[in-house]
């Protein structure tokens, strides 16, 4: 006999007031009284309260997941609220894991939801997952998805995954010992190597339909029901409206869960850097940095850290382009060494120039600006908004 | 002909087509065909060492192929998949 891939208390009996919230539940079959009171004594950790993670918590929540932990560091941005489905306009600068903890306990206040307000990595992912007996992903790093599966993959965890891109997503599910992880799919990609939503663009309710079915397997891992996503991705596509599944079987040479594995304890990506180095990195205003260009235009080197194709739209005079995942990948390669320079004039560059990051708003640049500070010990400065603050306060014609 | 469906980060090549034709006894002429109708793409799934890229996956109908002489049955589908990053 197979175990269930969760193991849980033995919960006690529902009360009055559970058997009329989870009614159309206690009629069916496969959950009943004893799934529901299993569900309450569930506790389920999702990762990143985006776009997989907000309908997946929702939903969880909904059901009567009665712990409900939701780890992300970010703050709610206006062009969250496209598809981000826990936040309102209300929340934007709030921290995500507490609004969306907020929305949860409003929708279901037999639920317990813990935000957890940090950046997952390394140090943290063994005391943050121990809590909890199933992890939800959906972050959206490539190198926290390894991280994630890793660390379920360490600690005996189950793990729903999912990723986004455009109309297309993919799902499936891991129980240790039961097949396939997320690295016998895909062994080893590097940051950067596939576009993000915001490089890409997502159709707004592409991860509600994803992050439900994220959600869906969840609970039928909790409850030990149904055929789970094991040894099977599952693709969507949102344009031909088509389903397909593959099966995908374990890898003998996986370097987590293989025979011989060579990853022992949970690994931060390359270019990893925490909430904290970013915090200590200092700042400059569009208007302090148009008067010290203005004042001493040699003094300073500006990098803009966007992809090429965003570069090639609109940059400041003067700017070199070194794209964040270059940074991330290899380190910082000094401007004025084979790389080019808008205005065709680069020159090699001096330790004493001081580095000012750009991007567009500024998350990119935030996190270049710590990484060459902390691996190259460069004097940097990051502008603040980014080129649109820069178009707010200096050049309205700025073209982004 | 084969039918390919074309994982959507792959769908700049394919002028945003999900599923194109294309000719092959074996996954490798198959994709030589494919990178000829949509010049770049192969080199996005095929390495120079003529690997599949570790995030790529091939799957001929629904089955995953890692070797490219595969041989290719008539009407069988190919799937090319590419890792996500989204959330």
């Amino acid at each position: 006999m197979v175990a269930s891939p969760v193991s849980l208390d033995s919960p006690a009996a529902l009360s009055a007031s559970e058997r009329q919230r989870y009614a159309r539940h206690l009629s069916l079959a496969e959950i009943g009284e004893s799934g529901q009171a299993r569900l309450r004594a569930a506790r389920v950790l999702v990762v990143g309260a985006g776009g997989l993670g907000c309908p997946a918590a929702l939903y969880l929540a909904a059901a009567g997941v009665g712990t409900i932990g939701l780890v992300d560091f970010d703050r709610v941005e206006e062009s969250n609220l496209q598809r981000q489905v826990l936040f309102t306009n209300e929340d934007i600068g709030q921290l995500k894991a507490e609004r969306a903890c907020a929305r949860l306990a409003a929708l279901n206040p037999q639920v317990k939801a813990i935000a957890h307000p940090f950046e997952l990595c390394a140090a943290n992912v063994r005391e943050t997952f121990a809590p909890y007996d199933l992890i939800v992903d959906g972050s959206d790093r490539i190198g926290t998805r390894y991280l994630v599966n890793d660390a379920c993959v360490l600690f005996g965890k189950p793990l729903v995954s999912a990723a986004i891109h455009r109309f297309e997503g993919q799902a499936m599910s891991y129980v240790p010992g039961r097949g396939p992880c997320y690295r016998c799919l895909f062994p080893q990609i590097a940051e950067g190597t596939l576009p993000s939503c915001a490089q890409a663009g997502v159709l707004g309710v592409l991860p509600g339909v994803l992050g439900s079915l994220q959600a869906t397997e969840a609970i039928k891992l909790l409850l030990d029901i149904g055929a789970p996503l094991l040894g099977r991705v599952l693709v969507y596509d949102g344009l031909s409206m088509r389903f397909d599944e593959f099966r995908i079987a374990r890898r003998p040479e996986c370097a987590v869960c293989g025979d011989q594995p060579s990853i022992h304890a949970p690994q931060d990506p390359p270019g990893f850097c925490t909430i904290e180095e970013q915090r200590r990195v200092p700042r400059i205003l569009p208007e302090e940095l148009a008067r010290a260009l203005a004042r001493a235009p040699g003094s300073l080197r500006l990098i803009d850290v966007r992809e090429p194709e965003e570069f090639a739209r609109a940059h400041l005079p003067g700017a070199i382009n070194v794209p964040l995942p270059r940074i991330e990948q290899d380190g910082f390669c000094p401007p004025g060494e084979g790389l080019a320079s808008s205005d065709g004039a680069a020159r090699a560059d001096r330790p004493a120039d001081r580095l000012v990051f750009i991007c567009r708003s500024g998350a990119r640049s935030l996190r270049a600006c710590a990484l060459v500070r902390r691996n190259a010990g460069r004097e940097v400065l990051q502008l603040e908004g980014g080129l649109l603050a820069w178009r707010e306060a200096i050049d309205p014609t700025l073209a982004l | 002909m084969t039918e390919v469906h074309i994982a959507s980060p792959l769908r700049d090549y394919t002028q945003g087509a999900s599923t194109v034709r294309a000719d092959g006894a074996t996954l490798a002429q198959l994709l030589a065909d494919l990178d000829r109708r949509y010049p770049g793409i192969r080199f996005r799934m095929i390495d120079e060492q003529q690997r599949i890229r570790p995030h790529i996956r091939i799957f001929v109908a629904a089955r995953e192929a890692r070797d490219l002489a595969q041989p290719l049955a008539a009407r069988e589908p190919v799937h090319l998949l590419c890792a996500l990053s989204g959330g």
